[in-house]
């Protein structure tokens, strides 16, 4: 259930952001990209969940349970991603917004109970009907985990998920979401230009990884 | 070859038979029956509107065929369309059926073979029309009818002034000038190519000149400028007496209606002679205004329905148009109260329940008795139009 | 916080070098591996090649449709019409039409209405936002833009004239009372033979649509943040305006602009109603030429409508010359360093004009309403004689089919048009930044053409091209004749806000349900739903008002509320004209109602989606 990358690089008008990129993350393990705004780190998660722009070209390979996923379009990875934004979609409640994430043919009934389930191991118990606009940051930030994790994903990228969040709470959302990776046992990537985000697992830091 | 010369012998034959056997008028309403009329006529006027709505219904009701009217601001529109569809070569399916025509607009069509006829021979109608006494239904702007074109109403051109400004209307041209000097700014006509201006200047044209034989030959043959220097002179001194100074002109007669409404001008001018009393009825003018006419006499011409060359619905349109020319048809359109646009029927040729139709109408006040019509003055050779258009453009339409 | 030592190990170990591969010196070995980068975002599914078929479909239509119309109008001027029989190319329409004792004053007061109304628009938009913006006047302004865009041209053409004519209610108001006089004044508006009325009106109608342009502009500045920016610098807001904001915002209004300047040199059914007589101005004249009876007219008509071609290709170069010549000689001014400016004491002029503006359009929809339920009204009075309702009773009854009419063919024209539209800005979103989408966006402008190039100068070529393939007097001609005219401002009005909409929620939405399709339905279409129905709203009410496409390509075998308007505009009945008139307001004032309010009640508890 590993996410692998073998010798990835990403070139733009045939200059490489970054030199190849080796890299094998275990089930339940964060592993950490470093760098500056600009270094090509979000590109990566681009490349890495199947949505990076014509400009770009992808070296390398990347492995999901050992099957290279590069000519898989994005739809069919089963990779989830986080943003800095929570990108909670405006027009429909926290209920629907996870709902949203479930695989279908499952019945009403049980939908409502996974999002009710996922929403009280959240503290959020009760916001089926709210307004994403009416939450407070810490909590539309878990509440779009949950909706990242309720798709089942085989590994989480995460895009800098922390930076926009206020000090407090940054602790408390990332042991939320590094807690939440265990459970499910998914490797996940995390990418930041903070050192302070860093996970535990492996690390890579692209400013000198040139 | 004998064979083949023999096989053609009898489809001519069979065809010449389909033909004849077509012109028969009970094989006309069967085919007419169930086809959709579209008719092109001008619809700007609710009244005229209304009128061609209720002979719609009744067209529906009696010979079962469908009239869609297709209201247009100008039947150039119309020919321009039929043209558009000739040079793509379609010789059927055309989009006009019928349309509402006459004139220049007549003359172009027929020139230019987008015309479908002789037919109006063919109409149970036609031959109650009043050619005798009315020669404008023969001769359409001095062109030759020829059976191309089915009469539909008389034009006349009448004014209109309003006896709350002035006491006496003037009688002539002369005298149109004199009520300029004395009421500046109150007096216009339209501008022509728009029909109502010409006619205004043709009639000008027909009382001012010294040498109106000189009208009903076509203008290559007269000295134009020596005919018409009398009328440049008289237009000369009005222009600047009228309306906005002669610098601004009406497109034509409804909208001298608005401003005659509006006070803004004291005289304006119909085809119909029943047209003030109609719009006094409908509210659209005060009931201070009266109709007259000039003592010389006053241009009078006919309108027809023509039938395009490639129409759709050839047989509803002729059955269309001979219901218009019906003594019902003709005598509701004569009603001032409905339209009040002048018979091309001989009421003596009637049957007396349906003269009893017609003249049970009364005139209303505003109207002029029939004597007062009756002095009718033919229109000036067709190609006198384009000429006069041309020389009041380049004078006053800079 | 600071890293921890265990922390700076992984940091040195973990990174693996693999010093024979540099940047630049691909590896061999991995040549075989599939190149991710050929395969488009959302591809992998053939979507990109299906989405190809949207611009695909709209550029060859376009590219035909106009093709077409401009050759079958380019020909006749060279004199050749076979239907006519005129088969040999000659330059006699084009002697006989600069002969024409009407020519130079027609082509005289189009340049002046036309360039008139572009200048006055363009600077009193300009104006009047750096004067007003942000102000109560202005608030109230915004809320009356849409009203004020759907009312269509002839009716607020026909209210206006009701307006402003010598007999016409603003003197009716102060006779004779206050004048003495029981006789209109003998003034020279409307018609005037300058054309000076025409381009009142004009800029009356058009500066509201620059100043929505200009507000959907503003959306992709951070207004606020500038302004204090500036403010900061000791600007003055109408100063931080105008020097600050207005050249940010002018990229994206020179389209419009160019638009405005093509409209108002070949406008057809306002000038016949407020427009200059003798003689009209080119357009109106180039319409009679091709409706008159003597048939070959219309090769000097032809000729006529390629001349106002010219005029308005001439005026569009001249525009981005002078714009080029502005910048030079403006550029330093901007950075002059004053911050007094003459704007900021006029800014009770600007909020007068503002408020004059609204009075005008506020007018003319009561003098509309007046008119639509009297029955006599003679001068001098200032109210009718006498009222009805006969109008209104009568007009229900004749009414259904040519609103049927419209209605089926606004709604055709603008659902073909948002789907083709969102097709192409699909197709745009699968290129990214890549050089191709820049090609692509230049290709595309094509559709543009239509709003920069004069109906009377492409319309009877189109004509001529449909009837050939029978498609004349037919719903599909109708409606592809409303589209030609529609996508071009759905595609305005849409694309920059849907260009604008964050991609990241596409990527999330398609990861999290694992179909593009549904996520396309269920997130990025809601959540345009705003500027998705105000297109919409904008398609109805551009196709409502069509008249000449109308006319030519339906072959009258289709009548809209808008024929009918023009037709009753053409007689003597004020009364039934407001009543229609009113009517052709009513659809694209409904509809721009529908666009404001469906989403806000839709999203009632959605506080972001209210905006």
């Amino acid at each position: 259930m590993s996410l692998e990358l073998k010798h990835v690089q990403i070139t733009r008008k045939g200059q490489a952001l970054f030199a190849p990129i080796c890299l094998n993350i275990f089930p339940g393990e964060t592993a950490t990209v470093m760098g500056a705004s600009g270094c090509g780190k979000s590109t990566l998660l681009s490349a890495i969940c199947g949505s990076l722009s014509r400009e770009f070209r992808l070296k390398g390979e990347i492995l999901l349970k050992g099957h290279s996923i590069n000519p898989v379009p994005m739809e069919r990875r089963n990779i989830g991603i986080l943003f800095q934004d929570d990108l909670l979609f405006p027009h429909m409640s926290i209920g629907s917004n996870l709902a949203f994430a479930l695989p279908p043919g499952m019945p009403r009934y049980l939908r409502d109970e996974k999002v009710k389930h996922a929403l009280g191991q959240a503290g959020l118990e009760g916001f089926e009907d709210r307004d994403p606009a009416t939450l407070s940051g810490g909590q539309r930030s878990r509440a779009s985990l949950l909706r990242t994790l309720l798709a089942r994903p085989k590994a989480l990228l995460l895009d800098e998920p922390f930076s926009r969040l206020d000090h407090g709470l940054k602790g408390q959302i990332r042991e939320f979401v590094f807690d939440q990776v265990k459970k499910m046992n998914i490797p996940a990537l995390l990418v930041t230009h903070d050192p302070g985000d860093m996970a535990e697992g492996p690390l890579i830091d692209l400013t000198t990884h040139r | 070859m004998k064979h083949l010369l023999s096989m053609m012998a009898a489809l001519l034959i069979l065809f010449y038979a389909a033909l004849s056997c077509a012109q028969d008028w009970d094989d006309i309403l069967k085919q007419a029956q169930g086809q959709t009329v579209y008719f092109n006529a001008w619809g700007g006027s609710q009244a005229i509107n209304d009128y061609i709505s209720w002979a719609a219904k009744e067209a529906k009701k009696e010979f079962g065929i469908k009239v869609v009217h297709v209201k247009v601001t100008d039947l150039g529109e119309v020919v321009s369309r039929v043209l558009v569809e000739k040079s793509t070569g379609r010789k059927d399916k055309g989009s006009v059926d019928l349309m509402w025509i006459n004139g220049e607009n007549f003359k172009a069509m027929k020139k230019n073979h987008l015309l479908y006829g002789p037919f109006t021979q063919k109409l149970p109608n036609y031959p109650l029309v009043d050619t005798e006494n009315k020669p404008t239904t023969l001769f359409d702007f001095t062109v030759p009818v020829d059976n191309m074109e089915a009469p539909w109403g008389m034009a006349l051109l009448v004014f209109q002034y309003d006896t709350r400004r002035i006491n006496m209307p003037p009688g002539s041209m002369e005298e149109l000038l004199a009520l300029a000097q004395k009421h500046p700014g109150r007096v216009t006509y339209p501008a022509p190519p728009s029909f109502y201006g010409t006619t205004f200047i043709k009639q000008a044209l027909l009382e001012l000149t010294d040498t109106p034989d000189a009208l009903n030959m076509p203008v290559s043959k007269a000295d134009f400028a020596r005919v018409t220097a009398p009328l440049w002179r008289f237009l000369d001194r009005l222009n600047p007496l009228m309306w906005r100074k002669g610098k601004v002109f009406t497109k034509g007669a409804p909208a001298m209606k608005q401003l005659l409404n509006d006070s803004e001008i004291f005289i304006s001018l119909s085809f119909n002679p029943n047209d003030a009393a109609n719009a006094i009825a409908n509210g659209e003018l005060p009931g201070s205004i009266r109709t007259y006419v000039h003592r010389s006499g006053t241009i009078g011409n006919t309108h027809f329905l023509g039938i395009p060359y490639n129409a759709s619905a050839v047989e509803g349109a002729m059955v269309f148009a001979d219901f218009l020319l019906s003594p019902r048809a003709q005598a509701r359109k004569s009603d001032p109260e409905i339209w009040g646009d002048p018979t091309v029927l001989n009421l003596s040729r009637l049957t007396p329940g349906d003269r009893a139709l017609f003249e049970k109408i009364a005139i209303p006040t505003a109207s002029l008795p029939p004597a007062a019509l009756s002095k009718v003055l033919p229109e000036p050779h067709a190609s006198w139009v384009e000429a006069l258009e041309k020389a009041w453009q380049i004078r006053y339409s800079k | 916080m600071p890293l921890t030592r265990k922390q700076h190990e992984r940091l040195a170990n973990v990174v693996t070098f693999t010093p024979h591969m540099r940047p630049g010196n691909p590896p061999k070995a991995r040549a075989d591996l599939p190149d991710q980068a050929d395969q488009g975002i959302s591809s992998g599914t053939g979507m990109g090649t299906f989405l190809l078929l949207f611009p695909g479909s709209v550029f060859f239509t376009f590219l035909v449709t106009v093709g077409a119309g401009l050759w079958g109008t380019w020909l006749p001027s060279l004199g050749y019409l076979p239907a006519m029989g005129k088969t040999t190319l000659t330059l006699h329409p084009w002697t006989e039409l600069f002969n024409h004792p009407a020519i130079g004053g027609a082509v005289r007061s189009t340049l002046v209405s036309g360039w008139g109304t572009a200048l006055g628009a363009f600077l009193l938009s300009g104006l009047l936002f750096a004067m007003n913006y942000g102000s109560r006047t202005w608030g109230v302004m915004e809320k009356m833009l849409a009203p004020i865009l759907s009312v269509p041209h002839a009716a607020f053409a026909i209210g206006l004239s009701f307006l402003i004519s010598p007999g016409g209610w603003l003197v009716r108001m102060v006779s004779p009372g206050l004048t003495g006089v029981d006789l209109p004044p003998a003034w020279v508006i409307p018609k005037d033979p300058q054309g000076l009325s025409l381009m009142i009106a004009l800029v009356l109608k058009e500066t509201p649509f620059m100043i929505l342009v200009m507000a959907g502009a503003l959306q992709q500045i951070d207004y606020n943040a500038t302004m204090a920016v500036g403010r900061s610098l000791g600007y003055r807001p109408a100063q931080v305006r105008l020097k600050i904001l207005l050249p940010q915002l002018f990229p994206h209004m020179r389209l419009s602009l160019y638009a405005v300047i093509a409209y108002s040199l070949s406008v057809v059914d306002m000038s016949m109603i407020l427009g200059p007589t003798t003689p009209p101005t080119l357009p109106v004249l180039v319409v009679q030429w091709f409706n008159d009876p003597m048939l070959e007219t219309r090769l000097m008509g032809a000729a006529g409508a390629t001349l106002l071609l010219g005029m308005v290709l001439g005026s569009l170069l001249l525009a981005y010359i002078l714009e080029k010549a502005i910048i030079r000689c403006f550029e330093w001014r901007v950075a002059n360093g004053r911050r007094e400016t003459l704007l900021s004491p006029m800014t009770p002029v600007g909020r007068t004009l503002l408020m004059g503006g609204m009075t005008v359009f506020t007018l003319t929809m009561v003098i509309l309403v007046i008119w639509s339920f009297t029955w006599q009204w003679p001068f001098p009075e200032v109210l009718p004689a006498q009222w009805s309702f006969r109008f209104w009773e009568k007009s229900i009854h004749d009414l259904g089919s040519p609103m049927g009419t419209t209605l089926i063919t606004g709604l055709a024209a603008t659902m073909a048009g948002l789907v083709l539209t969102i097709g192409c800005l699909e197709y745009e979103a699968t290129l990214s930044k890549t050089i191709a989408i820049n090609r692509y966006k230049k290709c595309m402008s094509i559709i543009y053409l239509p709003l920069l190039l004069p109906q009377v100068a492409f319309i009877f070529g189109v004509q001529m091209l449909l009837t050939w393939f029978h498609l004349d007097a037919s719903a599909t001609g109708l409606i592809w004749s409303h589209l030609i005219f529609v996508l071009p401002y759905i595609f305005l009005t849409l694309g920059s806000v849907y260009r604008s909409f964050d991609r990241r929620i596409m990527t999330t939405a398609t990861l999290l349900c694992g179909s593009p399709m549904k996520a396309f339905l269920k997130v990025k279409l809601p959540m345009l739903l705003r500027p998705i129905l105000f297109s919409f709203a904008v398609g109805i009410s551009v196709s409502v008002a069509q008249y000449i496409p109308t006319l030519f390509i339906g072959a009258g075998r289709f009548s809209t509320i808008t024929t009918e308007v023009v037709a009753l505009a053409s007689g003597s009945d004020r009364r039934v004209a407001a009543v229609y008139a009113l009517y052709q307001q009513l659809i694209p004032m409904g509809v721009y109602l529908l666009a404001i309010f469906v989403p806000k009640l839709m999203f009632i508890n959605r506080k972001r989606m209210q905006r």
